[in-house]
């Protein structure tokens, strides 16, 4: 055998067995579940065999894809408003000393404020409406963009600027084409975070004002005994929470290779 | 030489006051133009909040939020950082378990919520652990991630000369996942007071968060300011405590 084919082989053989390992944990940690639940539980608690059994019952219910499509809905909207606002301002407080040192408290603050204990202020603002999940969902993403975007701004070499502008080009256009593409893996870093917290600010406004939506499926099952359902809309949950971590990753490193995702991201 | 430095303060510090009185300017006027139902001014927020305080209320109230958080923090990070560390030394038992405590991680515990509060009911207990699976995620998927950035070459080099397992932790395991431990646990702070506040607000109303919910039904916009205000604060100690002890441990990592 060559080198190569060797080397190939060992890679192949410790693939095989950390997939191994990954099957083994995961299936001990489903079975001491299940067992746990079947020992010291009563019967309506969620136990692996009975959310699998339910999988297939739930995700044609009409009234989970309704649920999870509004929540989804939701989150992209906020998402959106979010970006449209944190980018601009990030640009902003980076660039500009006056923007940062008059802003950075109060961005920094409003990040540091749990966003939970918003609701019963924008419930009382919004209603127990849409709305009021929007406004949430807004309040938990924009700030961590703020802070990543000024991060990336602040962060573009002299260099770079200092061309652009022996070159005579405007700030506008340097701030385009020069910053923005360079404050991008911490944009994206940003929302990677962004998105986390805007599913748990959806999440905890239905629970909180009891409008329509995943969270609000959840919990009016579990009130109703049906956990083995609710927890299908948990697992959607997590396979958001993953799926989202998992694109903002590849996407950083297809399109931006040369950038090693920094260790200081919330 | 003195009026530099003091022009230099004042060019440092200048921005920071003047936007701290213009935000709390704004807050006032925004406050006395608008419905008191919607937007109370600072002035009635201050009042309001020494009126909390006077009756001793926010006090007792602070003492039970913070019994709470203290306690699904300290669980938290003494469960995470152990069991972290363990799946740091057990090579095999990491990677079969990385990938499940990165779903966990990325899962939002808020959804957990329901199930803990038909299961387990309203007291200290429900609560605790509602903190604490905000709380030790953080811990655990930081302290893994350090796990991996150890080189492999530094345990061989360390067995050939035929270091001690005490020696290798000293040496190697601790000084290289400790600072990303205390990166968790900077996040486990941020979570764990969403948690706290979570728990409060969905499962038995204590603490801080009861504040605000009573405030919130008797139309009492000055409480629930004054409350978001405190919990406001709150966070931005907390956080800076955060940073400050992850500081403290980044200065021997690279």
């Amino acid at each position: 055998m060559t080198d190569a084919a060797i080397s190939r082989h060992q890679a192949r053989a410790w693939l095989s067995t950390a997939a191994l390992s990954r099957l083994v944990c995961g299936l001990v940690l489903l079975l001491s579940w299940e067992i746990a639940v079947r020992a010291f539980a009563p019967a309506y608690v969620a136990k692996p065999s009975g959310v699998l059994a339910a999988i297939p019952r739930v995700i044609v219910d009409p009234a989970f894809l309704q649920a999870t499509g509004i929540t989804l809905a939701a989150v992209a909207e906020g998402l959106a408003i979010a970006l449209a606002a944190g980018i601009p301002l990030g640009l902003a407080m980076g660039r500009s000393l006056i923007v940062d040192r008059s802003l950075r408290h109060y961005v920094n603050g409003f990040y540091a404020v749990p966003m939970i204990v918003v609701l019963p202020l924008v419930s009382l603002w919004f209603g127990y409406s849409g709305a009021a999940r929007l406004a949430t969902i807004v309040f938990a993403a924009v700030f961590s963009i703020i802070i990543n975007v000024a991060d990336g701004a602040r962060s573009v070499p002299k260099d770079y600027l200092e061309v652009a502008s022996s070159f005579r080009s405007r700030r506008l256009r340097a701030m385009v084409d020069i910053v923005l593409p360079s404050a991008t893996p911490y944009l994206l870093a940003g929302l990677r975070l962004a998105a986390g917290r805007a599913l748990i600010g959806a999440v905890v406004a239905e629970f909180f004002t009891a409008i329509g939506g995943l969270g609000y499926f959840i919990l009016y099952n579990s009130r109703t005994y049906k956990h083995d359902e609710a927890f299908v809309g948990v697992l959607l949950l997590a396979a958001f929470g993953v799926g989202f971590e998992l694109f903002v990753a590849t996407s950083t490193r297809r399109f931006l290779p040369w950038y090693r995702r920094d260790e200081h991201a919330n | 030489m003195r009026t530099q430095a003091v022009q230099a303060a004042l060019n440092r510090h200048a921005p920071f006051v003047l936007s701290l009185l213009a935000g709390a300017a704004l807050w006032e006027i925004a406050g006395r133009n608008a419905s008191p139902a919607f937007l109370v001014p600072l002035s009635e927020t201050l009042v309001r909040l020494w009126e909390l305080t006077a009756s001793g209320q926010l006090g007792a109230q602070a003492l039970d939020s913070a019994t709470l958080f203290v306690t699904g923090l300290a669980l938290a990070v003494a469960v995470g950082m152990p069991l972290g560390l363990l799946l740091a030394r057990v090579r095999a038992l990491r990677v079969g378990i990385e990938p499940y405590v990165m779903i966990l991680y990325a899962t939002p515990m808020v959804a957990l919520i329901p199930f803990i509060l038909a299961l387990m009911g309203f007291g200290f207990g429900p609560k605790v652990l509602v903190v604490f699976l905000f709380a030790v995620f953080p811990v655990l998927y930081n302290t893994i991630e350090g796990a991996r950035s150890i080189k492999p070459e530094l345990i061989e080099v360390a067995r050939a000369y035929r270091s001690s397992e005490s020696a290798l932790w000293r040496e190697v395991m601790l000084p290289y996942t400790l600072p990303y431990t205390m990166t968790g646990v900077r996040q486990a702070i941020g979570r764990g007071l969403v948690g706290m506040v979570a728990a409060e607000f969905f499962l038995s109303s204590t603490g801080l968060g009861q504040l605000i919910m009573t405030a919130s039904q008797n139309f009492d916009t000055g409480g629930v300011f004054a409350i978001i205000l405190i919990i406001g604060l709150l966070g931005v100690a907390l956080m800076r405590l955060g940073l400050f002890i992850e500081q403290r441990f980044a200065r021997w990592r690279n």
